[in-house]
């Protein structure tokens, strides 16, 4: 960090929150609330003084509450800029500090924090991890029994800049332990707090345990595990070499620990797994590897970002596999844990990936996306009528459409991806999507329905997930009922209602709304969209008394081939249950009432009138011919 | 899709409560938390009972003892880090050890039908639902006389009929019935006092 903060081109804050992030990639305005340290940064020289005059001692943070800190201080000896901070919590305002720094006349308690606004062309978000605290896990009996410690509090206990200088003791008499039992998995591999596997505290624990021979040799050290999980390069050569040295491995989750209330010492209750019995061992301290848990203001973060969170509060990628790094929002990367728990290599790599991914966009001038994004017919949106609606702006989940009563909807064209939610949610068709505009859908579904309708199944297909897993189901040579048509869309979002609608009226024997699973998405919210619209729909068609099973919601993934083939051949086998009389008596019954609920499509421009549009629009955005 | 033949861990999966069989990392946690291997029995083992599932062997999880002698007493439920809900598929086991027609080898609960007068008391304190009242014909009392009724494979032989019973009529047998039970008591009242120094 103090390299970093050398570097002419690098300018570090610290000390400084977002408060709010404007823009899209390439130019986002970031407004930054400098908090005040009561310190001033020009002035102050970092002599501590004022720590030293300081007679108010408070428990310091960065030593686990291990060691006490003045109300005048500097977080950690590394800390950037080296400025000393006044903790106006603990503060009793007697000044000695002030007469302590004498003449640089740094201490400045009028301080206020400062808001700035920042142009940034993109943004890299390394929040880090936080630790599950194991107090809530009473077996454990950690905060009751002295000598339970947790993983981080061993590593200010051994660190020489630590409270101790480096001497491992027993936090109830102060000597050094002869025994000591590492616990795994506290906390994590457990569904009543995190069921991730922490990924790097088999290898931390072994590290401590090492690190721990290495200084006290005699010291008998036992880590209990369930499994070990040495997958990197050179992490198995160290859990041998471990072993080597000595350090013993229990298989078996202990159930509780208890203590002897005269010599603190605690017995570690488990069963040895691999021996099928029971044991109980005395140890002099236990150590807790706890479970990495994502940072407590993650939602903050993620709703001032605009990034989404997988389950469990870590941030969302973009891609598990293909896009680690990019988070669903344009220009706004991932590094670090903060996207999922990961070691040191790992973190590393990615925040290099994430800085060359964030220099692209610094480089070059011009930003290419895809060019299927929504635009707006502006004549046709009845906020430019000075009627109330903002039905697309809600529906975006990429909040890229700016709306204001009295003027028409306007998409920021560089933060639509394309999933077409807005197209289908509007109202009043003021909104198209280019290359699935609602002309081109509608003759496709013209085409695909051309011929005895009532033995055709349409399936709608998002383009992400249940694309390709028809795709897969075909690859896979998995066998489906070959009266299925399918109609792609990018998202579940993007069918609209109508469509629905309008398949039935011209006599769809059924029809298949398909997407991919909510948390899958690859526009955010998108799936969610359309999956409220489908129970909609559903609703309706119980209304009017439809077969059920004729319109069906399913969510396909990619690699559910298997389940893209099932799901049709249900459907087939619905459609083969109805008699062929009643099936066209019930869609000429039903056809009226599709017709109505359909008719708003019929005031689309058609395909020729469309392709004119989104022609000129193409002009008018690019600035030349094509 | 699937043709392979039900195994036995399928059997039990598809008893209600035998669904989360195959969640068991084998951690041990519910092993070193259990009452009944630390006081009863030190093969007592659930963890190693769902591993015989698992890899279906049905014979070897029916003679375990643990198939058995499982309380539902429930101290490893909420510890489990899987949240399995172990003595579930523990009785999903037992019950399809019943329909094999093994019965328990727990000395249970004996009702002397001769003086129950089928107050229902039993019935209400018992914690497994092991006893139901009857209409049966009793030697000596007539053809159709309602008494209470044990099912030896609900009964855990934790005793509290016996306990609750008014006319004694209802008790364990052997080592725990009244007259034992009170010789013992007897024993220990009689037994010579042993000076404890701290």
């Amino acid at each position: 960090m103090v390299d970093a903060a050398r570097h002419p081109k690098v300018d570090i804050r610290t000390y400084t929150e977002v408060e709010r992030v404007d823009g899209y990639v390439g130019n986002f305005k970031v407004l930054l609330r400098e908090k005040s340290r009561y310190v001033r940064a020009d002035r102050c020289n970092g002599c501590g003084e004022c720590a030293r005059v300081c007679p108010i001692e408070v428990p310091n943070y960065f030593d686990m509450n291990l060691a006490p800190r003045k109300a005048a201080y500097v977080p950690m000896s590394q800390a950037v800029p080296l400025v000393y901070n006044i903790d106006l919590d603990a503060c009793i305002h007697c000044y000695k500090c002030v007469e302590a720094c004498g003449k640089l006349e740094a201490i400045d308690f009028s301080m206020k924090d400062k808001l700035v606004w920042e142009d940034v062309g993109a943004i890299i978000v390394a929040t880090g991890f936080s630790h599950f605290d194991p107090s809530v896990m009473p077996e454990y009996g950690y905060g009751r029994y002295p000598n339970v410690i947790t993983a981080i509090e061993m590593e200010r206990l051994n660190n020489t800049a630590g409270p101790t200088a480096g001497n491992v003791i027993r936090p109830s008499d102060g000597t050094n332990p002869r025994r000591l039992a590492i616990i795994n998995c506290v906390g994590s591999r457990d569904k009543h707090f995190n069921p991730w596997c922490s990924n790097f505290c088999c290898m931390y624990g072994i590290k401590n345990a090492v690190l721990l021979k290495q200084t006290y040799p005699d010291m008998d050290i036992t880590i209990y595990y369930m499994d070990i999980r040495t997958p990197s390069k050179g992490y198995e050569e160290f859990y041998d070499r471990a072993r080597e040295m000595g350090i013993r491995f229990i298989q078996g989750r202990p159930s509780m620990i208890t203590e002897d209330p005269e010599t603190r010492n605690l017995f570690v209750h488990s069963e040895d797994v691999t021996l099928g019995r029971v044991i109980e061992r005395e140890y002099d301290m236990v150590m807790l590897n706890q479970a990495a848990v994502p940072q407590p203001d993650v939602d903050t973060t993620s709703s001032v970002l605009n990034v989404t969170q997988s389950p469990g509060g870590w941030f969302m990628e973009y891609h598990p596999k293909l896009r680690p790094i990019d988070s669903p929002n344009d220009g706004v990367f991932l590094a670090g844990a903060c996207q999922g728990v990961k070691d040191i290599p790992a973190s590393v790599a990615q925040g290099s990936a994430a800085a060359s991914r964030a220099g692209r966009i610094l480089h070059s001038d011009q930003w290419e996306i895809e060019p299927i994004v929504a635009v707006v017919w502006e004549d046709r949106c009845v906020s430019a009528q000075g009627k109330k609606c903002g039905i697309c702006a809600k529906a975006c989940p990429y909040g890229a459409i700016e709306y204001e009563q009295g003027k028409a909807a306007h998409v920021v064209t560089a933060k639509c991806h394309g999933c077409g939610g807005c197209v289908a949610e509007c109202p009043h068709n003021a909104i198209t999507q280019m290359h699935f505009t609602d002309a081109q859908i509608l003759a496709q579904l013209h085409a695909l329905l051309a011929e005895r309708p009532e033995e055709k199944i349409l399936a709608f297909r998002c383009h992400w997930c249940s694309y390709g897993g028809a795709d897969l189901a075909g690859v896979s040579h998995f066998e489906y009922s070959s009266n299925e048509r399918g109609l792609r869309v990018m998202c579940s979002a993007r069918m609209d209602a109508d469509f629905i609608y309008e398949a039935f009226r011209l006599g769809a024997g059924a029809v298949l709304y398909s997407g991919c699973h909510p948390q899958d998405c690859n526009y955010i919210t998108g799936q969610r969209l359309g999956a409220a619209r489908a129970e909609r729909l559903m609703k309706a068609f119980e209304k009017m008394e439809m077969t059920p099973g004729r319109f069906r919601v399913e969510w396909i993934s990619a690699a559910e081939g298997d389940k893209y083939a099932r799901v049709i051949n249900e459907m087939q086998a619905v459609l083969n249950s109805i008699p062929k009389e009643k099936l066209m008596e019930e869609i000429e019954r039903l056809r009226p009432e599709m017709e109505k609920r359909a008719r708003r499509l019929r005031e689309v421009p058609q395909v020729e009138e469309a392709l004119e549009y989104s022609r000129q629009l193409e002009i008018a955005m690019v600035g030349e011919e094509a | 899709m699937n043709h392979q033949p039900e195994t036995f861990a399928d059997q039990v999966r598809a008893i209600p409560g035998g669904e989360h069989l195959e969640l068991c990392y084998s951690c041990g946690t519910c092993v070193s938390k259990c009452m009944i291997q630390q006081k009863v029995e030190p093969e007592y083992n659930p963890r190693r009972l769902l591993h015989k599932v698992m890899i279906d062997l049905d014979q070897e999880a029916f003679a375990d003892k643990t198939t058995w002698l499982c309380s539902a007493c429930d101290l490893c439920y909420p510890a489990c880090p899987q949240q399995i809900h172990i003595s579930k598929v523990i009785g999903a086991i037992k019950q399809l050890a019943v329909e094999a027609g093994l019965t328990t080898y727990l000395q249970t609960a004996v009702v002397n039908e001769l003086t129950c007068v089928a107050c229902g008391l039993c019935v209400e304190v018992c914690p497994y639902e092991a006893i139901t009242l009857v209409e049966t014909s009793v030697m000596f009392r007539g053809k159709a006389v309602t008494v209470a009724r044990v099912d030896p494979n609900r009964c855990m032989a934790c005793g509290l009929c016996a306990a609750s019973c008014r006319s004694a009529s209802i008790g364990l047998v052997d080592k725990f019935s009244n007259e034992a039970v009170v010789a013992e008591l007897w024993d220990w009242i009689r037994s010579p006092v042993v000076e404890v120094t701290a």
